[in-house]
């Protein structure tokens, strides 16, 4: 099977994903990895994409999104890392491969997913929900099951297509719901790609939930996983083998997280000082903290996400202010400033 | 004054809240004089303007309170006797920020250091962070405080706080809490303001905090992550640990050819026999099991008439070396340090004093290679015309950079495949091609016969790789030899004892814990005997260091005192358990994991203990009194002496004595 593999990040991201592709190499060498990045190199910095350890980049502004730079405005840096999925899932599905694959950059293998390609023999849709098995106390349930209630189901840190059949019907909706409703907006029922996917098993056949524990482990379903490492070197989850770990929020917050749920299950602990390892060893300082080309107007001022919402929301402000981005007199800068509030 | 006083209740009160060391320190006219810092704010000090605590300016007070001042009031004593309740305002005392400045530079001539092997001190206390100005104790706080603090945990953890003499409850309410310090073993301060922003936001005492609502919200009062957590918390990378050895060792003076010429010159022989060993240290200045069995078989060559050759890295180094002459060794000669010089020189300076020479008896064992680049020991091999000989299994180097095969340092990991998951994410998983590499590079081009102080660690090592070896020999370091009864025990609680360095990977935070948690059970006793002091915790702390001239202190100790058990729990497979053998010969028992190689072999071999799946069973023993049967008086045990071996030499043609 031909398998494409691609991931969603900023450059700021670039450290996590290279630990990604890095995994992905090491267990699927025969893969195409894919880089589809929202952002422009930060100055001082030269990016070399031969060097690094993916097969190739796509540029968001090459996926030939409509008005680009003026619909990437309507959303803040996660929105629009996890919007422009949608349409290269679709487009994808037209290069030739058998199936594709999306990862988080803050995923990492560490055995091989060839189980999921078998999975994709029968299936053309497969999705790791958040939990595969309830929680029992009172904490947890808040934390955890209510949390995916409001923010979806199925964690999109993770989702494979065949690039035929349903799964090709699915990238085409996946494609038109995220460019016209890939926002944070939980009261709108909206979380930007996630909560569209609860939506995957009624509207689709062939839809396979994958419950088995190894795959997109995370300190939102540490609370009924168990992590081991045996002495014949085996990583395992409830018993079975340790596909891979998603690694959100690298820092204090993932850190209060996963100790909360992982108590004394130490192994999770060594997993975490390896995956803190791998991101240092590869994490470029002339990248600057928080990179983000889109992240400003033209003057340099950074663009606050209730001006992405505002302007979102008003076809008339859109129509007024082709670009956004500019400042200076008559700019939606200048106009926020008197009037916008 | 002090009869007087106990009879006062504004004395009382106001003893509550004078912080007598920040009284003392910050008006030093009063501590020369030797007053009583309660008696002298309660008489004199509050109307000379001085302040009682670092949370509490007296001025501050009466210039936010006006009413105060014009009644005559003392200001601390109404604010504790009402203003607290009344919401008034109060500011903290202008003198605290030196006092605090002054007290983390006392504090800072404490620094510590990581030392590969040596026993970790004491984690010091993290300051908590303060995103606010900390809200002074109430008398609420004061009183919750006073019943949950535990004095004998607080001074104990704090040897500070314990030699000024301050009142445990008083320091943590006054300042610390702030430093982090835990007011008793069930509450980790650090883990609740981690865990509730909300109270450190607030900035109030967090332990009174939880006295007063956070207990009955069902706030968590610390996590029970286990003391694993904290060795992989502060985990360093491989390359940050050899960045940190690196830093510590200054390049030695490299000696010349001639030296080398001039001490070879000096020989037993006439260089005719001549042994030549490798280690990761010089034996005759450190100590350890290991380095005084050398020690043996350095001395039972010399007796044989015959030169002894040592090489060892000039720095203590942790992995082995892939390049080629670059670092130095140290060269002993006949047990004489000659000094510190390139490896290919001592090769070649070895070659030319033996050319000419007819070759005698001439042996060599390698003990370790840690340090050593194989390439450097081949050649110096070749210098002296030597192929056959021993490699020594003292650890497991052979199969990884870890070479305690302790998986992050925290649990035995079994030496799988060096691609496994295991070793891929393992911190020591990046040695592993290069210390299998290294050491084939000598298995290849020697003859060597492997020799294993136990059958444990020979079967570890078959396991985890396949080096060409021309035989096996497993060779005890040391063995019983029974020598009568042990004397009748006294009456007494069961002592259970600790032997040796209290790391984490001997198992000390298990034997601490144990201690912690049956404190005060007056069916037991714990005891530490090693080298390290053990203040605030519940353990009797004996000296004892085991030297060349007394090797069996530790066995002589264990019997003195009556040990009836002692806990040997190595997370990680030892080759050889000196420790066991010394607690076994002075009459104790050996309680141990399953994860301890040569200890639980001995153990399960001998009827020497009791060999227990995990730690939950340890405390179980505990709970129900069944350790009491491992007891003296139970068993009535033998007293053993204890053997040395020469190491290698016993093994060499007319080496036994």
């Amino acid at each position: 099977m031909k398998v494409l593999c691609y991931s969603s990040f900023t450059f700021s991201y670039l450290n996590r994903a290279r630990v990604l592709y890095q995994t992905l190499r090491r267990f699927h060498p025969d893969w195409e990895l894919v880089a589809l990045i929202t952002d422009e190199p930060p100055a001082g910095f030269t990016f070399d994409p031969a060097s690094e350890p993916f097969d190739r980049v796509v540029y968001a502004k090459d996926l030939g999104i409509p008005d680009f730079r003026t619909w990437l405005f309507k959303h803040d840096v996660v929105e629009v890392c996890t919007a422009v999925k949608g349409p290269f899932i679709h487009q994808a599905c037209g290069w030739g491969a058998d199936a594709v694959i999306y990862l988080d950059p803050d995923t990492a293998l560490l055995s091989s997913l060839h189980p999921l390609e078998e999975m994709l023999e029968t299936s053309d849709i497969l999705l790791t929900p958040h939990l595969v098995d309830p929680n029992d106390e009172r904490t947890a349930i808040w934390d955890n099951d209510l949390s995916a209630s409001r923010t979806g189901i199925f964690n999109l840190g993770f989702v494979a297509i065949r690039t035929s059949g349903e799964g090709a019907r699915f990238a085409r909706w996946w494609n038109d719901r995220l460019l016209a409703f890939c926002y944070d907006d939980i009261p709108r029922g909206l979380f930007v790609d996630q909560r569209w996917c609860d939506h995957v098993p009624a509207l689709f056949d062939k839809v396979k939930v994958v419950r088995d524990p190894g795959y997109n482990v995370a300190s939102w379903n540490l609370s009924k996983r168990k992590l081991a490492i045996g002495k014949d070197g085996a990583i395992t989850v409830n018993g079975v083998p340790l596909r891979f770990w998603h690694f959100t929020k690298l820092g204090p917050t993932g850190d209060l997280m996963t100790k909360t749920y992982a108590g004394d299950n130490y192994p999770v602990y060594e997993l975490w000082a390896w995956y803190k390892r791998q991101v240092a060893a590869v994490t470029d300082p002339a990248i600057p903290e928080g990179w983000w080309a889109y992240g400003t107007y033209a003057d340099g001022a950074p663009i606050e996400k209730r001006h992405r919402v505002l302007y979102r929301d008003r076809p008339d402000l859109q129509a007024a202010f082709p670009d956004p981005y500019a400042s200076g007199r008559g700019a939606f800068r200048a106009w926020l400033a008197t009037e916008g509030g | 004054m002090a009869a007087e006083a106990a009879s006062d209740p504004v004395y009382t009160l106001l003893s509550t809240a004078v912080d007598a060391a920040f009284y003392r320190a910050v008006y030093p006219d009063l501590a020369e004089a030797r007053v009583d810092p309660v008696g002298h704010y309660l008489h004199s000090g509050w109307r000379e303007g001085r302040d009682p605590a670092p949370w509490f300016s007296t001025r501050g007070y009466l210039e936010l309170n006006n009413d105060i001042g014009a009644a005559g009031l003392n200001p601390l004593h109404h604010y504790l006797m009402q203003g607290w309740r009344e919401g008034r305002e109060i500011r903290g005392s202008g003198l605290a920020p030196r006092y605090y400045a002054g007290r983390q530079a006392t504090e800072a001539d404490f620094g510590w250091s990581f030392d590969p092997g040596a026993a970790p001190r004491p984690t010091p206390p993290t300051a908590v962070p303060r995103r606010r100005a900390a809200v002074p104790p109430t008398p609420g706080d004061r009183a919750a405080v006073a019943v949950e603090l535990d004095p004998a945990y607080y001074l104990g953890m704090n040897p500070d706080v314990a030699s000024s003499g301050a009142d445990p409850v008083e320091h943590f309410l006054n300042s610390g809490w702030r430093e982090g310090r835990d007011p008793n073993p069930n509450f980790s301060l650090a883990d609740y303001l981690e865990a509730y922003p909300d109270v450190a936001d607030a900035g109030i005492n967090p332990f009174a905090h939880y006295l007063a609502a956070g207990r009955a919200e069902g706030r968590i009062a610390k996590r029970n992550l286990g003391f694993r957590y904290d060795v992989i918390a502060a985990l360093p990378s491989m390359a940050d640990r050899l960045a940190r050895v690196a830093a510590r060792n200054e390049p030695p003076r490299l000696g010349s050819a001639a030296d080398l010429a001039a001490a070879f010159a000096a020989s037993k022989c006439g260089l005719a026999d001549l042994h030549v060993t490798f280690s990761h240290d010089d034996y005759t200045t450190n100590l350890g099991g290991v380095q005084l069995c050398l020690q043996r078989e350095s001395r039972r060559v010399g007796e044989l008439g015959r030169d002894h050759l040592h090489i060892f890295p000039a720095w203590a180094w942790p992995t082995v070396r892939t390049v080629a002459n670059e670092a130095p060794v140290g060269v002993l000669w006949n047990e004489a340090l000659v000094g510190y010089f390139a490896p290919a020189l001592v090769a070649q300076a070895l070659g030319e004093a033996l050319a000419g020479v007819a070759p005698g008896r001439r042996t060599f064992a390698v003990h370790s290679l840690l340090g050593h680049a194989a390439q450097d020991v081949l050649a110096l091999l070749a210098a002296a015309g030597l192929r056959e000989g021993f490699f020594w299994l003292h650890d497991f180097a052979s199969l990884c950079g870890g070479y305690h095969l302790l998986r992050d340092d925290v649990a035995d990991c079994g030496a799988p495949p060096p691609e496994s998951p295991a070793c891929t994410i393992c911190v020591y998983g990046e040695t592993r091609r290069a210390h299998i590499g290294a050491h084939m590079r000598l298995f290849e081009a020697l003859s060597l016969t492997v020799v294993a102080p136990s059958q444990v660690a020979l079967d570890t090592w078959r396991a985890g790789g396949e080096f060409p070896h021309a035989g096996e020999v497993v060779h005890p370091h040391a063995s019983l030899t029974p020598a009568g009864p042990a004397p009748a025990p006294g009456k007494g609680p069961f002592r259970f004892a600790y032997l040796g360095v209290p790391a984490p990977h001997k198992g000390w935070p298990i034997f601490r814990n144990l201690a912690l948690r049956f404190a005060g059970d007056p069916r037991y006793a714990f005891l530490y005997l090693g080298k390290q002091p053990m203040p605030g915790l519940p353990i009797e702390a004996h000296p004892v260091s085991v030297s060349e001239d007394t090797p069996l202190a530790m066995r002589d100790a264990v019997q003195e005192l009556g040990v009836d058990a002692a806990m040997i729990w190595s997370l990680c497979r030892e080759t050889f358990s000196f420790t066991a053998h010394e607690a076994v010969a002075a009459g104790a028992v050996v309680v141990t994991g399953p994860d301890s190689g040569n200890v639980a072999a001995f153990v399960q071999a001998g009827g020497h203990g009791r060999v227990l799946p995990d730690e939950a069973a340890l405390a179980a023993l505990f709970e129900t009194g069944e350790i009491l049967e491992l007891a003296r008086a139970r068993r009535n045990p033998r007293l053993h002496d204890l053997t040395f071996s020469a190491l290698t030499v016993d093994l060499l043609e007319g080496g036994r004595p």
